[in-house]
């Protein structure tokens, strides 16, 4: 993690190449989509919010889909007891 | 088992809880539209519970489901009661970007928009580490309940 604390980041306004640096690396782990060529240290700030955006967005339109998907296919809440066990054991 | 697994575990063991405590809050039985928003809701509360009161995007989609559905509240009050203030709001000084180019302010609003909370969060430094933290729990509600549909599609006839 970074040495850098809260209480420095006053004095930069901008987004530091620094955080830029470290965001990306992080994303990178996260986001396998995200293929920035490193062509110098500088990435483009822009570029990386955007692609963050978009996968958040991504993200909360599948949950919303599977939250659909779910209220269907689910026949009676009562049942998550049982299924819930199996989940359980499914995913130990 | 490493971390995200943990998470993952630790995401299901709250979504039972919340879904158990969702359902016995309203009335039966309910319709698609209305099970779709218990399941969402309490989805949602879940992935805050389990990320409890240290973060602020987990607080503030506590506190904006508890808006939103009444019977719910007290579902998320009670998920979140021992984690109550565990964390004041760090971000204080106003960042006035004077220097910074309009795509990159526009982006961050942009993200601030869709991380909760992040409205509130001026330092960008924070508001940083709040996205990637975010990010790793939703990816494990995503995970999860994608599991438990492909699950329920089998076993359901």
């Amino acid at each position: 993690m970074s040495n850098r604390r809260s209480r420095q980041s006053s004095s930069s306004p901008r987004i530091s190449d620094d955080q830029m640096i470290d965001l990306v690396s992080k994303l990178r782990l996260l986001l396998p989509e995200i293929n920035e060529r490193r062509r110098s240290d500088k990435v483009s700030a822009s570029k990386v919010l955007q692609e963050t955006c978009n996968y958040i967005r991504k993200l909360h339109r599948e949950v919303d889909n599977l939250s659909d998907r779910l209220s269907q296919l689910l026949d009676s809440v009562d049942e998550d007891s049982q299924e819930a066990a199996v989940i359980r054991s499914l995913l130990m | 088992m490493n971390t995200y697994d943990m998470v993952k575990q630790e995401f299901i063991k709250k979504w039972i809880t919340t879904l158990h405590m969702c359902d016995s809050s309203v009335e039966q039985p309910m319709n698609v539209t209305e099970r779709k928003n218990a399941i969402r809701l309490s989805s949602d509360i879940a992935m805050a519970a389990t990320r409890s009161g240290a973060t602020i995007w987990s607080r503030a989609l506590i506190s904006r489901t508890g808006k939103n559905k009444a019977t719910c509240k007290p579902v998320a009050h009670r998920i979140l009661k021992k984690a109550r203030n565990r964390m004041k709001k760090r971000c204080t000084t106003i960042t006035r970007n004077g220097g910074a180019k309009m795509r990159v302010r526009k982006r961050t609003e942009l993200l601030k928009s869709l991380v909760p909370g992040g409205e509130l969060i001026d330092n960008k430094d924070y508001l940083i580490r709040e996205t990637l933290d975010y990010i790793v729990y939703l990816r494990a509600q995503v995970d999860v309940m994608r599991t438990v549909a492909a699950l329920d599609s089998v076993t359901n006839k």
